[in-house]
């Protein structure tokens, strides 16, 4: 009896073990099997919306979106069918035994449909298309991508689309993306990425254990992203892109009253389009090309202003009644400074502040700006926005550089000397400016006193952002320093030896200010800085061509983007 | 006393009912009709199973004390018929085909060797109490019902199905344990076997390596061996508290699981009706198996004793290896859950053995 009591009880107790047993799976740890019988046989479709559009001041799209077309196929057995592969590679006219290679890698064993191919183009689409007939788990998925109507064109403003990278994902992941999402990489499709993107839609259904669809569960539509508006004029962006003809350089066109930034343009650029493609020898030829290509030198590229930076001398001087419009230096083609000769590029004789700008006297302004001090430069050069961004609506701007004789002291802690003062005055020394801010203190002048904060996004989704922007500040010059100045920029185009005459010949009255900025061992930069109509400024422009030689260079390129602005009734 | 004979019925007819539910669950979304209609065969062999049981429940279960060799040598030579002429399904041959009915020889063997080591250990003389194996030798103890045991184990783990051929090991060492042979013995006889099991694995197919082996971890292979255990798993724990419902267990449904209807109907059971209804479906296995070992105590029939245990160990042995398997507790081998698997030969063999349980009940009072 005992044996059979001890029997008994063994069973009894299996049973209690196997109901322990039950419990753990069902109840401790029922959620998680839950989760992965769900994940067993509930499968999700995307589909994507199309990313926003972006589009010029009178509507023209410059970013737009078209259909791309996938070939999917939706596994059945493996290996895949040998007459399929050769009916598919027939069509893209590829080379057999390669194509057939890289599909078996991609095909996998289970379930999903799979992209195969993307980027086709609408004939092979067509005729992938018909082969369903006879191969059903073939499919053609159309799906929305990136179109650049203008090709090149503004495509520092745009930017380009790429799969997210580790550090944006990790810095995103809150804002609901994802690993392989499609984002933006630098301009504007970086910098409003949030709100050109589309919401995925796409559908879930039920699949059985080979993966073949048994119900729809749900439809979610995508939905479209916001389209931007920019304030480019893309037919004035054209022209200032064409008259640059590859040579590095960048270029601004803004309206000096508002900061409205009517072109703005790196060069050389790229093809946005490549990386669309995904043709890493396009894209990593972009990547490795010393010229940089990917950098918009507009607002983050930092060169030396050179005699650019004379008008903050200029403007110092006025506003601290160390000279007056009469008060005048002799300039004998160069001047002793401490034991160091600074030499001008000509002699010039007899200037006042007026013929000095025009000239682009070096000596008058050595002169001025021991007279004025580096300190009081330095805070200038600050008022008129110089070592800050400007604030654009762009992402990666530089801020520059302006050097003072305390920021020295108290990073370096090494003296200033008056030779120091001097190379400032003519925007040598250590100064490091970014087309937009010279621009952007252009417009001061042309403007009449007020430093505005240049933008380059009219309206998102239809709706202007005039609310959020900053008003232009009012920096309190007083009217006739400011007129004195714009006299010496008029000068520049109009007088005989004027630096810009070349301008002259113009239909426009141009006023403006030449810059040749030396960078040993290199060439120097070019640069042409200005505002027209002259007595009412519409436009400012800035010119670099970078080690692109004298300032006249420049003036030459400015010339010709105004002659096309002319003949296309732009101005 | 025709208490136990009713008793027995409905609780095994109530499991059936489960059983027929749950089949119809996992195949009723197959294409085929054939698949379709399967819960209905399985309703024919349980109608078929239940006047089995009526006939064996009015049978005197000592005719089964004359018939012993007759039924044992019509096992062997089912057995070796299979190996002859067998059908070949899953990797197996396992099947003999009469008409429409295709008939697993293993499950009778089983209840035959049941029958016969129950016959082994007792004498025909009714009245004494005390048991024959307390005198027997090592020899007449072990060996020789050892070697009539181990025919027919042989044959099946030859088929083969190590699963049934392992179940009938385990009876005979159980049986030996109740019929009161010397514990000495059958420790012994434990020991010899766990030092030959090194040995015994080089015999072993290599899927049936490769199950032991995925037993131990089943994410070495999760698309291979270890696929059955791991959606096993996922459809009894994805189940819950409640269970998804009937008709709404995707595991099973969707074919994710494999032998959904058959090895793993425990999964597909648990899928749908959660832990609860595990509850029930355990609670009338336990009072079905208490009721075999209650009928055992009872009888002071040293053969019925024995034949009476003989059947409940069978039965418990089955359901406890099954539900085990399918939780991953033990190594996946092809046996039945008995009157819940579908399968002809399971319910029927199972069915005659709790018809000869009800018959030693009732027969209890003639003696």
């Amino acid at each position: 009896m005992t044996r059979i009591r001890i029997t008994i009880w063994a069973i009894g107790l299996t049973f209690l073990l196997l109901l322990a047993g039950l419990f753990n799976l069902e109840v401790i740890h029922g959620r998680v099997f839950k989760g992965l019988g769900e994940r067993n046989c509930i499968r999700l479709l995307s589909q994507r919306g199309s990313r926003g559009k972006i589009i010029d001041r009178n509507g023209v799209v410059i970013a737009g979106s078209r259909m791309s077309y996938d070939l999917m196929l939706t596994p059945q057995e493996y290996p895949l069918p040998q007459e399929s592969i050769a009916r598919i590679t027939r069509v893209l006219g590829k080379n057999q035994k390669e194509a057939a290679k890289a599909l078996e890698r991609k095909y996998p064993l289970f379930s999903m449909p799979v992209t195969i191919v993307s980027n086709l183009d609408l004939k092979e689409a067509v005729a992938l298309g018909q082969l369903r007939l006879e191969f059903p788990y073939i499919a053609v998925w159309d799906n929305p991508v990136r179109s650049y109507p203008y090709s090149r064109a503004a495509c520092h403003i745009l930017g380009y689309l790429g799969q997210i990278d580790r550090w944006r994902l990790t810095k995103l992941e809150d804002y609901g993306y994802k690993t392989k999402d499609v984002v933006g990489f630098g301009g504007i499709e970086e910098k409003y990425d949030f709100y050109l993107r589309d919401e995925e839609g796409g559908v879930s259904f039920q699949v059985d254990h080979r993966g073949s669809m048994v119900r729809t569960l749900g439809f979610k539509p995508p939905v479209n992203g916001k389209d931007v508006q920019l304030t480019i004029d893309i037919k004035l962006q054209k022209i200032v892109e064409e008259a640059f003809a590859e040579r590095k350089g960048a270029a601004v066109i803004m309206n000096p009253y508002t900061g409205e930034v009517m072109a703005l343009t790196s060069s050389p650029g790229f093809s946005p389009e490549f990386f669309i493609r995904e043709d890493n020898s396009l894209v990593s030829r972009i990547f490795n090309d010393p010229a940089a290509p990917l950098i918009n030198r507009a607002i983050g590229g930092v060169y030396p202003a050179g005699s650019i930076f004379k008008l903050v001398v200029a403007i110092a001087a006025l506003e601290n009644k160390k000279i007056n419009r009469i008060s005048s230096f002799l300039c004998q083609g160069s001047l002793r400074v401490g034991k160091q000769d600074f030499k001008c590029w000509d002699t010039h004789g007899q200037q006042n502040i007026i013929s000095a700008i025009a000239q682009s006297c070096n000596v008058f302004f050595y002169r001025l700006g021991l007279l004025v001090g580096a300190q009081i430069i330095h805070d200038y050069a600050t008022k008129l926005g110089f070592a800050h961004s400007t604030g654009i609506d762009l992402p990666y701007e530089k801020q520059g550089f302006i050097p003072s004789p305390l920021l020295r002291k108290l990073s370096t802690l090494k003296g200033w000397f008056d030779g120091d003062t001097a190379n400032l005055s003519i925007g040598q020394s250590e100064v490091l400016v970014t087309p937009l801010q010279v621009a952007r203190m252009m417009s001061v002048f042309a403007n009449g006193g007020y430093l505005v904060t240049p933008y380059i996004t009219k309206s998102i989704d239809g709706k202007g952002l005039d609310r959020y922007r900053k008003k232009p500040e009012k920096l309190n010059f007083k009217q006739e320093n400011i007129d004195i100045i714009k006299e010496g920029l008029r000068g520049t185009v109009s007088y005989q030896g004027g630096t810009g005459s070349v301008l002259s010949g113009l239909k426009v009255e141009v006023a403006g200010k030449t810059g040749t900025a030396q960078a040993p061992p290199k060439q120097s930069h070019a640069w042409f800085c200005g505002f027209f109509p002259f007595k009412e400024p519409r436009f400012v422009i800035c010119v670099l061509l970078e080690n692109g030689g004298p300032g006249y260079n420049s003036c030459l390129i400015a010339k010709k983007i105004i002659e096309e602005m002319l003949i296309q009734g732009l101005i | 006393m025709k208490n136990s004979t009713l008793t027995i019925l409905l609780i095994a007819l109530l499991i059936c009912t489960l059983s027929i539910i749950s089949i119809f669950s996992s195949t009723y979304q197959r294409d085929s009709q054939a698949w379709q209609n399967i819960y209905q065969r399985q309703i024919l062999w349980v109608f078929l199973g239940a006047v089995l049981f009526l006939i064996l429940a009015n049978i005197n279960y000592r005719r089964f004390w004359d018939w012993t060799y007759l039924l044992y040598v019509i096992s062997i030579s089912f057995l070796v018929l299979v190996f002859l002429l067998g059908s070949v399904r899953l990797g197996a041959q396992r099947w003999l085909r009469f008409g429409w009915f295709n008939f697993q020889p293993s499950e009778l063997a089983k209840i035959c060797i049941v029958i016969f080591l129950a016959r082994y250990f007792s004498r025909k003389d009714t009245h004494s109490v005390s048991s024959l194996t307390e005198k027997y030798g090592f020899l007449r103890a072990l060996l020789l019902p050892l070697l009539f045991v181990a025919l027919p184990m042989g044959l099946i783990i030859e088929q083969p199905d190590l699963g049934t051929g392992l179940i009938i090991f385990f009876l005979f060492i159980s049986v030996l344990f109740l019929s009161n042979a010397k514990l000495k013995y059958i420790l012994t006889f434990l020991g010899l076997i766990l030092t030959l099991t090194p040995f015994a694995w080089h015999f072993l197919r290599d899927y049936q390596k490769d199950r032991l082996m995925v037993f131990l971890n089943p994410n070495i292979d999760p698309l291979g061996a270890g696929y059955t255990v791991i959606q096993s798993k996922i459809a009894i724990g994805s189940g819950g508290f409640f269970g998804k419902g009937w008709l709404s267990g995707t595991q099973s449904q969707l074919r994710f699981l494999p032998e959904a209807h058959t090895d793993f109907i425990f999964a597909t059971f648990s899928e749908e009706w959660g832990l609860l209804g595990a509850l029930v479906l355990l609670f009338l296995y336990y009072i079905l198996i208490r009721r075999g070992f209650l009928i055992a105590q009872r009888t002071s029939d040293h053969f019925g004793r024995l034949l009476a245990l003989g059947v409940s160990l069978m039965l418990s042995i089955q359901v406890i290896i099954n539900i085990a398997m399918n939780m991953g507790f033990a190594p996946i081998v092809g046996i039945p859950l008995p009157l819940m698997s579908y399968g002809g030969s399971s319910v029927f063999v199972t069915f005659i053995s709790l018809g000869i349980l009800a018959n030693i009940d009732k027969s209890r009072a003639v003696f």
